[in-house]
């Protein structure tokens, strides 16, 4: 074990979906020993019975299942909007079904039999990417936040600013003094929690990780 | 002999008037035979119907003679007679007088009346014929004397009649003497006896000769008993005139047989042609129908034989072809004019199965074809060889004698080819059949082992890491591997339920002939062995004593060693494809062995040979000598192999000889 454990969110959960219960139980065991947080689920249909659309972490899904296979419940997952970065476990012969659904945007998928930690491993990039895409849709939500208290003229300031254009174009646009885009750029800064124009570009880039 | 394709002439149908010429021809036969004998007919009725006419006018004619004989007579008397007071004659007189009352004369009495009219004298006197009609003074008499007188020349008088049916007549004839009339001399004729005197026997004979009076009332006859023809002729009488007519019937003649006889047999004769003529149409006409028959049944037949793909061949019973069809000229490209006649061996017969084909030609000949027929290996002209189904069967003549052997023969090669690919085609499609469950079963058994494998590993992987954190407490680890110990004993439990799926087939001993189940394998495995022009030699020592196995198994085994050693002498030439199988007893067991001349096996291959899923062929699977070997093994015998002397391997499967 050469990596050292990267301590994943507080309250995301590896949802180990297989019905084999010592898999479950052999899983659930390694992942504790890697300081990671899981659960359980017999069967897809349980699970999807229980799943909710703000569940943080990752799942962990055996194709080959008795009653519903791990390819359908992916589907279904889809269906319902779901964002949780999901990972296959497939058996000899099932690589094709499983590129198929990386395609489709599966994280990741290990045939068996896998070497045990390298699956923690993918598991835990699963669980960081899932937390850094909670991250971002955070800071998102919080910048439409700051948006709705800016004014119309601010608005149309902070455009021209993020367009890059100087004060004195940006007056002659609107059609007022320098001294009043200037008032209005600072206090788009400070509603936006801002110092420079460059950050404020930051904070609105779109498309960001 | 029989069956060289006669081709009937088919005759040009006759024209329709055609059958009606000699129809035609008898018609007019007989029209002219019938018109010359009307003639002929007609002309003996004219002849007859003149002859009659010349008697009449004979008879009429002697008549007359007759009368003026007597009238001269009488005019010769009367002097004598009236001249003298007395009666007393001389005997001149006499003597005339009696030839006048000659019955030859016709007369029958004689009276001689003086100027007055009274009556001088009579010869004879007295008759016994009283006059009818005399008191009534109807009498004819005085009319014909005063006529007579006044005339001076004999007068007839009129026919009058008297008592017993007789009619008479009387001529009265003047005598004048030195121009004084003396009187007159009158000759009483009685018809009746006129006729029967005057009229010749020969005449009566021929003819019925009658007379009758003016009102056509029937006087006086000549006649017999005879039938009557219808020709007659009538005269009147004359003298004496009076109305009296002279009636002369012919009677029939005797019926004339000759042209009767004639027209008879000409009718049969004719009526003969006709109806044989009829008889012969008829026939003719059966007999064409019959041939139409005939005809269209041969086109039919010909047509069926041309048409057929099937090769017909007639044999007599020393073999020669008689016969054979074109079918079976384009199977073997000869012609049938180069092949009838022929004695075997046939040009068609492939040089290399002689022997055999000479084998089959013997069987049929004996009788001993099978029904269901043979098959042979046969040769085009061209020297590509065929497969031949040849069904035998006796041909019979009309009289039900056997006159040879009809075969026929169809070109089996691409049924067999066909058949051979369908067999090939089943045995990879089972090939792979039991690939994809071989497969299915591998990646069952493999999900099902690789579930408990997986979750030692994970279990064990956990230990490895909290071992590594150093926080691993000894009651964790105890339930950690107690839970592993359980996943072993799980894959454990797999392992042992696919044994004893395996086990499931197990063999079922029996008492085997090796000898007979090689046989059958050899029998499963030869169109395979044709098809590659491998030959298998037999070579089984018999009998070998029986032992336990299960044949099926043992069968499995020879298919699978004598495919090998098919297998392994594919680049060999075709001359030296040959495969040895041999049985033998030896040390307690049977050995049987298959010996190829293939390449032989290289030292590297022959390490791994038996193991499975080792296989150095293409489409093979490498389980086919493991399996021998488990087989042999289950037998409790060997499989073994060596090289051959000469090049090649053999493979030794031996089984111990079961103890009586």
């Amino acid at each position: 074990m050469s990596q050292p454990p990267s301590p994943p969110p507080a309250h995301a959960f590896a949802h180990i979906v297989d019905d084999d219960e010592a898999i479950r139980d052999a899983l659930g065991w390694l992942f504790r020993t890697r300081n990671v947080a899981s659960k359980a689920w017999p069967s897809a249909e349980e699970f999807l019975a229980a799943w909710k659309p703000d569940w943080r972490g990752c799942i962990v899904l055996d194709i080959r299942m008795r009653e519903m296979s791990g390819l359908e419940c992916f589907d279904a997952l889809l269906e319902r909007g779901n964002i949780l970065p999901i990972i296959f476990l497939t058996g000899h012969g099932d690589v094709p079904m499983a590129v198929g659904a990386l395609k489709k945007g599966a994280f990741d998928f290990l045939e068996k039999p896998f070497d045990d930690n390298a699956l923690v491993d993918v598991v835990i990039r699963a669980l960081e990417s899932d937390a850094r895409h909670q991250a971002s849709k955070e800071t998102q939500a919080t910048v439409a936040a700051l948006l709705t208290q800016l004014t119309p003229r601010e608005h149309e300031v902070m455009q021209l600013v993020l367009a890059g254009k100087f004060n004195k174009v940006i007056a002659d646009e609107l059609n007022i003094s320098m001294r009043t885009v200037e008032v209005h750029r600072s206090r788009v800064f400070e509603k936006m929690g801002v110092r420079s124009a460059v950050e404020l570009a930051q904070l609105l880039a779109p498309g960001r990780d | 002999m029989i069956l060289t394709p006669l081709p009937i002439p088919t005759p040009a149908p006759p024209p329709r008037w055609y059958w009606s010429l000699p129809y035609a021809a008898v018609a007019l036969f007989i029209a002219t035979m019938a018109t010359l004998l009307w003639l002929t007919h007609r002309q003996d009725a004219e002849e007859q119907r003149a002859t009659l006419i010349n008697d009449v006018l004979w008879m009429e004619q002697n008549l007359s003679f007759q009368f003026e004989r007597n009238n001269a007579l009488l005019t010769q008397l009367g002097p004598a007679l009236l001249a003298h007071k007395s009666a007393e004659a001389n005997s001149t007189t006499e003597a005339r007088i009696k030839r006048a009352l000659d019955p030859e004369s016709g007369m029958n009495r004689l009276l001689w009346l003086d100027r007055n009219g009274a009556v001088k004298g009579a010869e004879p006197p007295y008759t016994d014929s009283h006059l009818v009609g005399e008191a009534s003074g109807t009498f004819p008499s005085s009319a014909a004397y005063r006529l007579s007188h006044a005339l001076g020349r004999p007068v007839y008088s009129d026919a009058y009649s008297v008592i017993d049916n007789q009619t008479q007549f009387e001529v009265h004839v003047p005598i004048f003497e030195g121009g004084h009339y003396l009187g007159s001399i009158v000759g009483v004729y009685a018809i009746n006896d006129m006729l029967a005197r005057q009229v010749p026997w020969w005449f009566a004979e021929r003819y019925r000769v009658s007379v009758s009076n003016n009102l056509g009332v029937e006087i006086a006859a000549r006649s017999k008993v005879s039938p009557l023809s219808t020709l007659a002729y009538e005269i009147p009488f004359e003298p004496p005139g009076h109305g009296l007519n002279l009636h002369i019937t012919a009677y029939k003649s005797e019926i004339r047989w000759i042209p009767l006889l004639l027209m008879g047999s000409l009718g049969i004769l004719a009526a003969a042609i006709v109806w044989s003529l009829w008889q012969l149409r008829r026939h003719m006409q059966r007999r064409h129908l019959a041939e139409q028959a005939l005809g269209s049944e041969h086109a039919f037949r010909k047509a069926m034989e041309d048409s057929l793909n099937t090769g017909m061949r007639a044999r007599d019973m020393q073999g020669r072809i008689t016969y054979v069809n074109p079918a079976f000229c384009r199977m073997v490209g000869w012609s049938a004019e180069e092949l009838v006649g022929l004695l075997p061996p046939m040009p068609y017969w492939a040089p290399e199965s002689l022997e055999r084909t000479f084998e089959v030609h013997t069987m049929i000949l004996d009788g001993n074809a099978p029904p269901q027929g043979v098959e042979i290996r046969l040769m085009r002209r061209d020297g590509e060889r065929f497969d031949a189904l040849l069904i035998e069967a006796p041909l019979i003549d009309a009289n039900g004698r056997q006159i040879g052997w009809m075969g026929s023969m169809v070109d089996v090669t691409e049924q067999k080819r066909t058949r051979e690919l369908a067999r090939q085609q089943q045995e990879r499609l089972q090939a792979t059949a039991r690939l994809v469950t071989m497969g299915e079963m591998a990646s069952t058994l493999a999900h099902e082992l690789n579930q408990p494998l997986a979750a030692i590993s994970s279990y064990n992987t956990g230990c490895l890491n909290m071992i590594e954190h150093g926080a691993l407490s000894t009651a964790e680890l105890t339930g950690i591997l107690q839970k592993i110990g359980k996943q072993a004993q799980r894959a454990a439990q797999i392992i042992r339920r696919v044994y004893a799926f395996v086990r499931r087939s197990e063999p079922k001993f029996e008492t085997v002939d090796i000898d007979a189940v090689i046989r059958e394998a050899v029998g499963l495995v030869e169109p395979d062995a044709e098809r590659r022009g491998v030959a298998i030699d037999l070579d089984l020592t018999e009998p070998l004593p029986p032992v336990l196995a299960d044949p099926v198994m043992i069968e499995q085994v020879a298919i699978n060693l004598i495919r090998n050693g098919m297998d392994a002498m594919t680049d060999t030439p075709l001359a030296e494809r040959r495969l040895q199988l041999s049985t033998c007893e030896h040390d307690g067991m049977l050995v049987f062995s298959v010996a190829d001349r293939g390449k032989g096996i290289p030292p590297d291959v022959a390490e791994k040979l038996f193991a499975p899923f080792f296989t150095t062929k293409e489409e093979g699977m490498g389980m086919g000598l493991n399996i021998c070997r488990s087989i042999a093994e289950l037998h409790r015998g060997r499989l073994g192999f060596e090289s051959r002397p000469g090049g090649g391997t053999i493979f030794n499967f031996s089984l111990p000889v079961t103890p009586p």
